[in-house]
């Protein structure tokens, strides 16, 4: 302590006793909730029997699989090489998917993106119907789409670009709707004052102002998508994951390494592509 | 002859607030009115029933005696598409051009897919033009509006207005915005072309020394009801000071010219 | 255009042409995207038309009947299932957290005091994400058999990315104050770490974990499809014999679950932040 600190008032037991404490209400409702996650967590570890203590002991088990996704050095070129180019193909079908998908998808998404937000919607009957419509829609994941597509469609890429189109309205269509209430109501009712109608108002007053959020949004589905497409082959709807598949089946690890790394690079490379453009339009 | 007239409009709001109390005014023909009271007295209000923005909860507003109050779905569009507004932000479509931005005044005026794909008659875009020289911008035609000083997005937001060709124009404390200069010279510009076109005019302004200045007649409002009513000879210090239900504070309520 | 303007020809100014090209170069942006679409749906192995209506004639029906006739029979089994689900998607989320929080210390800017030795941790967050979770759990479940455990890494490991990114963004956008000041009051680092960082960082990092947590109860439910625990299995099962009345039961309780568990979770989140 500072020898020449000014001499400080000392504290009454009186002054203690006045400290008010926080209202009880707050701090019962925190404690409760933690309580609460503590116990979820709890009862899920035990359900799940997820087992920390074999992870451990079974690594070496894991480390020892991860070798066999990778050929010796020495054939590396005479397996993986002569097995790169047949990915071609299933490689090209991935993004056709993955394009297709997220072409149809913004189509499709556009209008009910006006019709689900409050600030451009036709009444409010029309706004919960395609809230509801989209609601569901995002809360079936990309691959069980696939999954329930792939047996009403023929196996193939079709059910995939399905999959993917529905799954791309879901995100779209609440990204966009967000977007669209967030934007200026100044316009909106400028526009509405000069008599103008509907789709005019919302093209002129609301468009400019969420078109290029809207653009990089299409590219981050398609991001998604792309993704999405590697994987939608293993319920057999096309694309690379399909080939993944039939290599599991087969226990052909080495292609199964193969096709993981070359996902991986293809994905990494999208992405990247699309973060940078997505950089450049904002 | 009465061009605007208001036959007890009240106003509430869903929040239970009554922001016209049964209001009754007639306005003539090119009349430039002049709409002054503390923020709150219900002056917006007043000025969003002529184009049906609020819808009255009792009462009618009649513009060349038709009901606004009762037109609905394209009757309203096309009493709305003769009535020109301006607001106090503007309202313009930022990162839009300056011209896309008077054209959209055209909108109720052309049929509905040239204003979805912007296939303007050329006689409509020539007009559009004209607006912008007429608010003294003719060289801002392709610059977008957020390039633009308060003034003149200000001016664009009364030649979009004007690109409708209205028969009545509503301002709502349109220079609330902007510096006492730019202030003066867009109020003049309103009202000369006001004059110029026999416009009928109903402004909202705030400063009372504009309001002595430019309009025609001042209507005075407070607490949802209309306190005044008169020339602007009449309308003195002393009126003001009831209008606010306050002395008048010389920084915040004149703005020196 | 109108005869009137035969008569009288209208003096329009022209817009500058850098505004012209970009118009075209907007419109033929659009352009190219349909006849890119147009190209990849030639060349696409799309089955043909025929084809198509042969099976929607013979699968449609059945899947009407099912659909609309729900086996509530299979309720529990399903609502059981998805419980299972929704466990894995807790532990996984957690199992995330807990690595991103580590990790997002050494991807954050301000706390390692210079952009380049935040770099090695930033690379590591992005392939952590761009490697699709259901790889990581074919992975896991071919190393360590299948079942829930497979599952929960397979998550907890792709979380990371997402996590580890978004908590090292917060990490690096807090404000710089409170830390000088409980310095400033002689802290030490300890101190400071808990007075100033964790005040500040702690609803952002709930409120994100509970995000992802929504994310990955979607993704627990098709893990099942590579045998890695939760729904998934059983309705993969189901799909292959297309018994749609216990199909459509297993969707109802899937989508009834995450809407409400959605619900809940956004409620929660916007009380936090």
């Amino acid at each position: 302590m500072a020898p020449d600190r000014p001499p400080q008032p000392p504290v009454s037991a009186g002054a203690v006793a006045a400290v008010p404490t926080p209202p009880l209400a707050g701090r019962l409702k925190g404690m409760l909730a933690l309580l609460i996650v503590g116990a979820i967590v709890v009862l899920a570890y035990r359900q799940t029997s997820f087992d920390l203590e074999a992870l451990f002991t079974g690594a070496a088990d894991f480390w020892r699989f991860f070798g066999r996704l990778v050929p010796p050095f020495s054939e590396v070129g005479s397996d993986w090489g002569a097995y790169l180019p047949e990915l071609v193909g299933p490689l090209i079908e991935t993004l056709q998917i993955a394009y297709v998908g997220t072409f149809f998808g913004t189509l499709l998404a556009m209008p009910l993106i006006f019709l689900a937000s409050a600030n451009t919607a036709n009444d409010p009957v029309t706004m919960w119907i395609a809230r509801t419509l989209l609601t569901v829609l995002r809360s079936i994941p990309d691959l069980l789409w696939a999954a329930i597509l792939v047996p009403i469609l023929v196996v193939g890429p079709l059910p995939g670009a399905l999959a993917l189109t529905l799954f791309s309205i879901g995100i779209l269509a609440k990204l966009g709707s967000e977007t669209v209430e967030s934007a200026d109501p100044g316009p909106l009712e400028a526009l509405r004052a000069a008599g103008a109608g509907r789709t005019a108002t919302i093209v002129y007053a609301v468009v400019p102002q969420v078109a290029a959020t809207m653009v990089s949004y299409i590219l981050y589905v398609f991001e998604i998508n792309v993704r999405a497409s590697v994987i939608i082959g293993l319920v057999g709807a096309g694309g690379i994951g399909f080939t993944l598949q039939t290599r599991l089946n087969f226990f052909d690890y080495t292609g199964v390494g193969l096709i993981i790394v070359v996902i991986f690079a293809v994905v990494l490379i999208i992405d990247s592509i699309s973060v940078w453009a997505r950089s450049k339009l904002i | 002859m009465s061009h605007i007239e208001f036959r007890d409009v009240e106003v509430t709001y869903k929040t239970g607030l009554k922001a016209l109390k049964g209001i009754n005014l007639t306005i003539p023909r090119g009349q430039f009115l002049v709409v002054v009271g503390l923020s709150g007295a219900g002056k917006s209000t007043l000025i969003r029933t002529v184009n049906n923005l609020v819808v009255p909860s009792a009462g009618n507003v009649l513009v060349d005696d038709v009901d606004v109050t009762a037109a609905r779905g394209r009757k309203l569009r096309q009493v709305r598409s003769d009535i020109g507004m301006i607001f106090q932000t503007f309202n313009l479509v930022k990162r839009s051009g300056v011209l896309r931005n008077v054209l959209a005044g055209r909108l109720g005026d052309v049929p509905a897919w040239r204003g979805v794909l912007g296939a303007f008659p050329r006689e409509d875009i020539a007009y559009a033009h004209e607006c912008l020289g007429r608010v003294g911008i003719p060289e801002k035609a392709f610059v977008r509006a957020d390039a633009l000083s308060g003034g003149q997005q200000q001016r664009v937001g009364i030649a979009r207005a004007l690109a409708q060709k209205p028969s009545v124009m509503l301002a709502d404390e349109p220079v609330a915005s902007l510096d006492p200069p730019t202030s003066h010279s867009v109020m003049s510009d309103l009202k000369r072309i006001a004059r110029e076109d026999g416009i009928t005019t109903i402004v909202n302004l705030h400063f009372i020394d504009m309001a002595r200045e430019y309009a025609d007649r001042i209507v005075g409002m407070r607490d949802g009801l209309v306190v005044f009513d008169g020339t602007p000879n009449e309308a003195t210090d002393k009126a003001f000071e009831d209008i606010y239900g306050r002395p008048i504070d010389r920084e915040k309520d004149m703005r020196g010219a | 255009m109108s005869d009137q303007s035969h008569a009288r020809p209208l003096q329009i100014p022209r817009p500058p042409a850098s505004q012209v090209r970009n118009r075209y170069a907007l419109l033929g942006g659009a352009g190219l995207s349909v006849v890119l679409l147009v190209v990849v749906l030639i060349t696409m192995n799309l089955p043909t038309w025929d084809r198509v209506m042969l099976g929607l004639r013979r699968t449609l029906p059945p899947l009407w009947r099912g659909f609309t006739n729900p086996d509530f029979e299979l309720f529990p089994l399903a609502f059981n299932a998805m419980m299972e689900t929704f466990y894995m998607a807790v532990i996984g989320t957690l199992l995330g957290g807990v690595l991103a929080f580590a990790l997002s210390f050494l991807a954050a800017r301000n706390l390692l005091g210079g952009t380049a030795r935040a770099m090695p941790g930033k690379a590591l967050l992005v392939a952590v994400r761009t490697f699709p979770e259901i790889l990581l759990a074919i992975i896991f479940v071919a190393a360590a058999g299948p079942g829930p455990t497979a599952g929960i890494m397979a998550m907890g490991i792709h979380s990371i990315g997402f996590l580890g990114k978004i908590f090292s963004d917060v990490i690096e956008g807090i404000d710089p104050g409170p830390l000088e000041a409980i310095n400033a009051a002689g802290g030490n680092q300890i101190q400071v770490f808990f007075f100033a960082v964790v005040p500040q960082v702690l609803p952002e990092f709930a409120s994100n974990l509970l995000y992802r947590f929504e994310i990955n109860l979607r993704a627990a439910t098709i893990l099942g499809l590579v045998g890695a625990g939760g729904i998934g299995g059983p309705l993969l099962q189901r799909l292959s014999f297309r018994r749609w009345d216990e199909i459509s039961m297993i969707l109802i309780v899937i989508i009834g679950f995450i809407i409400v568990v959605d619900a809940i979770s956004s409620r929660v989140r916007r009380q936090l932040v």
